[in-house]
């Protein structure tokens, strides 16, 4: 096989918007690594200053430029639930093939993954590595209804045909055949849906401020990047739904006018990546994206773009940044993406999970997504729960729905013999739960009255077998790990409580604490991003829950 | 000109109500007005960059201190360039800073080198010992070239060098490697100066806050005055 020239590599991507990563991956893929050679050419090609075109990829854990460490080079899930699966020792075992750890690669219900090149193999040992499908959500006990998972266990419901027939692209026709696009936003607003992404922001509030921005041309970017631990929602709606979210970004689309789309799909989810380019181009076949899209005169076009390992690059302003090929640094708001989104202009981001509840809301209405959620609260929330439970899965809950019940009834409870010590919440982000305050509801105002929140809807479970001093170690690790080393909190704070955690800082616990809880007030009131503002809950509820664990800790 | 930039508006700043124009920062309008508020990754001639955090200030209504070289002044609020909450966060920020450098003494050769970050050290109390941990700083002193010299060891990430480069000099010679706690200041290729897209122009010098970047030429001139004084 003749591989292609550096040329036609890059030629097959620049005229198209965001080329950067597509080419740097073109490369990646071909080379194994991103030698100088194909740096020299890509950044001439582009006009990016060489010295800029380097830094920017060795942000990206993902991107190799070392031929010793190829791109095919396997890479161990070393995440907070596969770590409780032995992914350590898996690790050692594939030692000979040049095995590296990364983060959490999004799929802690089916321990332990590991990536190598276009394949990601799940298995807890070098012999038994097995590439596997992504898994169904569960079913829950209950026969609650469900909004994003109604449909999703049909058969053939990943093609184009199994989606129509059971209802898909319905909720596109009616919005472009027969609502202005100010309907639209009044019908989601109505429904009460908001971000599923982690921050909650109100989505129809998000959309007319696009569709309000008067510069053009707009544009919609659905956040697939899911690098919070503990969260697998998005990879399960993509792998098994992708039409539900192509057609919620062409309804975003058409309610805010913007004529261009992106997927901005995490690196660790190569097999989600050929779902979503064969179900784009079916798609585009079937006149539901492109020029005049079903007749009504609208056109939009998406494109599917792949990160290179950087949680990071979930932060909407950081994805943007890395979407224009610049180094992905969170940018300063105000100005907000609405107004000052991709390349300068008005741009939507969105949640997978926000776009695919956005494509039943259209078809099923306001008042039956209102209606879904328990007492006053409307719809629901997928879910991912993992760790020390029975029934690991993407559970859609209604909001209000009691953690316990979600926890005992739907997911079995602990292992046998065992106790749940604690929960994270927001995947990490949250920290963590324990105790008396397990005793509470799924939805914001609940959990954020026990000093935590829900956001994008990662709990992780660990039993009374487990060192919460250890856990945390390993969380702060992440972040430290992630943090993308802007601003002076996040960058030196993460490193710092990491020491704390792994026997560094005072001897004396008074001291050890102080330290601790200076730092995680600054990084909470001054870091420039959500990462650094939330890094510190897992040290404030670690003291918070397990004081002797910690005061063990200090002492040992 | 647009007519709403001519206008003048108020806010009250410690206290006392003063006038600012439509686009101000609050650290301009600030320092415009006599406050004297700490940064470490700000110079004039750059865009506001919001990452060292030391210029934060209370705005009534607002959860957290704001950055105040990235927040645009706005008419109607209340301003405090100074706190008790704000002067903790400051010191913490610098006791932070001064636990990833290996020293902050800066040789005295280098008088001619800013000495922002000490001055400001100084004047907060700030070098205890706490938050002792792992140096972040890695000296390139393989980069021999007569002019410019590299001692990262004193560096505190602030990317002033990156962006005078850029911003100033459209040069691009260096930027950003690796991230978090790992970050450094690299050409391309991680190599060497005179290897790269590098004027020698002095600019990075200039700017530098700590001392990290040194004009190798003054160093050997302050050299030889010192061994004269002998
Ligand atoms: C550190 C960090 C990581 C994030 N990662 C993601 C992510 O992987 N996926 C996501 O949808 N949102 C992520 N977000 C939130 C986004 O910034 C943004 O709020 C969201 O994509 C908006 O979509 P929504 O309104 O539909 O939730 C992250 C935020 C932060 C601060
Ligand atoms: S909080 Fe952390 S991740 Fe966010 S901008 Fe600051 S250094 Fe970067």
């Amino acid at each position: 096989m003749t591989s292609s020239s550096n040329r036609a590599l890059i030629d097959q991507w620049i005229e198209e918007p965001a080329p950067l990563l597509p080419i740097l991956h073109a490369f990646h893929d071909r080379d194994g690594y991103l030698s100088e050679e194909a740096l020299r050419e890509i950044a001439k090609a582009l006009r990016i200053p060489l010295a800029d075109l380097y830094g920017t990829v060795t942000f990206y854990h993902h991107f190799s430029t070392d031929p010793d460490r190829p791109q095919t080079a396997p890479r161990v899930c070393t995440g907070p639930v596969c770590r409780l699966h032995g992914s350590q020792d898996l690790l050692d075992e594939l030692a000979d093939q040049g095995a590296t750890p990364m983060a959490c690669a999004g799929r802690c219900d089916e321990p332990t993954p590991v990536l190598s090149g276009h394949n990601v193999y799940i298995g807890q040992h070098a012999d038994a590595l097995e590439i596997a499908p992504s898994l169904l959500p569960p079913f829950n006990p209950g026969g609650v209804e469900e909004c994003v998972f109604s449909a999703i266990r049909e058969p053939g419901r990943a093609m184009l045909d199994g989606y129509r027939r059971t209802g898909g692209y319905e909720g596109l026709a009616q919005a472009v055949g027969a609502m202005a696009p100010a309907e639209v936003i009044e019908l989601v607003r109505e429904s009460g849906l908001a971000g599923r992404g982690g921050a909650g922001f109100p989505t129809a509030v998000k959309w007319a401020a696009v569709a309000d921005a008067e510069s053009e041309p707009k544009t919609i970017v659905c956040n697939a990047d899911e690098g919070e631990p503990g969260c697998f929602k998005d990879r399960a709606i993509l792998d098994h739904d992708p039409h539900a979210v192509i057609e919620g970004i062409a309804i975003a689309a058409y309610a805010t006018g913007a004529s261009r789309g992106f997927i901005y799909l995490r690196y660790e989810y190569p097999h989600t990546y050929s779902v979503l380019e064969r179900a784009i181009a079916e798609a585009y076949e079937a006149g539901y994206l492109g020029d005049d899209i079903l007749g009504s005169g609208f056109t939009f076009d998406l494109y599917l773009r792949r990160g290179a390992g950087a949680y990071i690059c979930g932060e909407e302003t950081s994805l943007l940044n890395s979407l224009e090929g610049k180094h992905p640094f969170p940018r300063n708001r105000p100005p907000y993406p609405v107004t000052h989104g991709f390349e300068d202009l008005p741009t939507a981001v969105n949640n997978v999970e926000t776009l695919a509840a956005a494509s039943h809301i259209l078809r099923k209405g306001a008042a039956w997504y209102q209606g879904l959620g328990l007492d006053d609260r409307a719809g629901t929330k997928v879910i991912s729960l993992s760790g020390d439970i029975q029934r690991p899965g993407n559970y859609e809950v209604p909001f209000g729905l009691p953690l316990k019940t979600l926890l005992y009834d739907w997911a079995g409870g602990p292992l046998p013999g065992r106790t749940i010590q604690a929960v994270t919440m927001a995947g990490l982000s949250g920290g963590f739960l324990a105790g008396d305050d397990l005793d509470v509801t799924l939805d914001e105002p609940g959990i954020r009255a026990k000093g935590s929140f829900l956001g994008a809807g990662g709990i992780m479970v660990f039993d009374d077998s487990r060192d919460m001093v250890d856990v945390a170690h390993n969380a702060m690790e992440f972040f430290a790990h992630e943090s993308c080393g802007k601003c002076f909190p996040c960058r030196i704070g993460t490193q710092r409580l990491t020491e704390r955690l792994n026997g560094g800082g005072p001897a004396d616990l008074d001291d050890w604490l102080t330290e601790v809880q200076d730092i995680g007030y600054t990084m909470k009131e001054l870091s420039a991003c959500g990462l650094g503002m939330a890094a510190p809950a897992i040290t404030d509820s670690l003291i918070r829950y397990f004081p002797e664990q910690v005061e063990g800790h200090v002492k040992a | 000109m647009s007519e709403q930039s001519s206008v003048t508006l108020t806010l009250t700043l410690d206290g006392k109500p003063v006038t600012f124009h439509e686009g101000e920062t609050l650290y301009e309008v600030a320092t415009r007005h006599g406050k004297a508020i700490p940064t470490l990754c700000y110079d004039p001639r750059l865009a506001a960059f919001g990452a060292c955090r030391m210029c934060v200030v209370e705005v009534e209504g607002a959860r957290t201190p704001v950055a105040s070289c990235t927040t645009v002044a706005a008419a109607g609020s209340n301003v405090s360039t100074t706190s008790e909450r704000i002067e903790k966060h400051r010191k913490t920020l610098l006791e932070l800073i001064a636990s990833e450098n290996p020293a902050l003494e800066v040789d005295p050769l280098r008088g001619y080198a800013s000495q922002e970050l000490a001055t400001l050290v100084d004047a907060y109390d700030a070098h205890t010992g706490r938050f002792a941990g792992e140096h972040s700083g890695r000296s390139k002193i393989e980069d021999d070239n007569p002019f410019i010299l590299r001692d990262y060891d004193l560096c505190i990430s602030c990317y002033r060098c990156v962006r005078v480069c850029a911003e100033q000099e459209g040069d691009y010679a260096i930027s950003i490697l690796n991230r978090g706690f790992h970050t450094r200041i690299a050409t391309e290729f991680d190599g060497l100066l005179r290897d790269s897209a590098c004027t020698f122009c002095g600019q990075c010098i200039q700017t530098c806050p700590t001392g990290a970047l040194a004009d190798r030429k003054a160093l050997r001139f302050a050299e030889m005055e010192m061994i004269a004084a002998d």
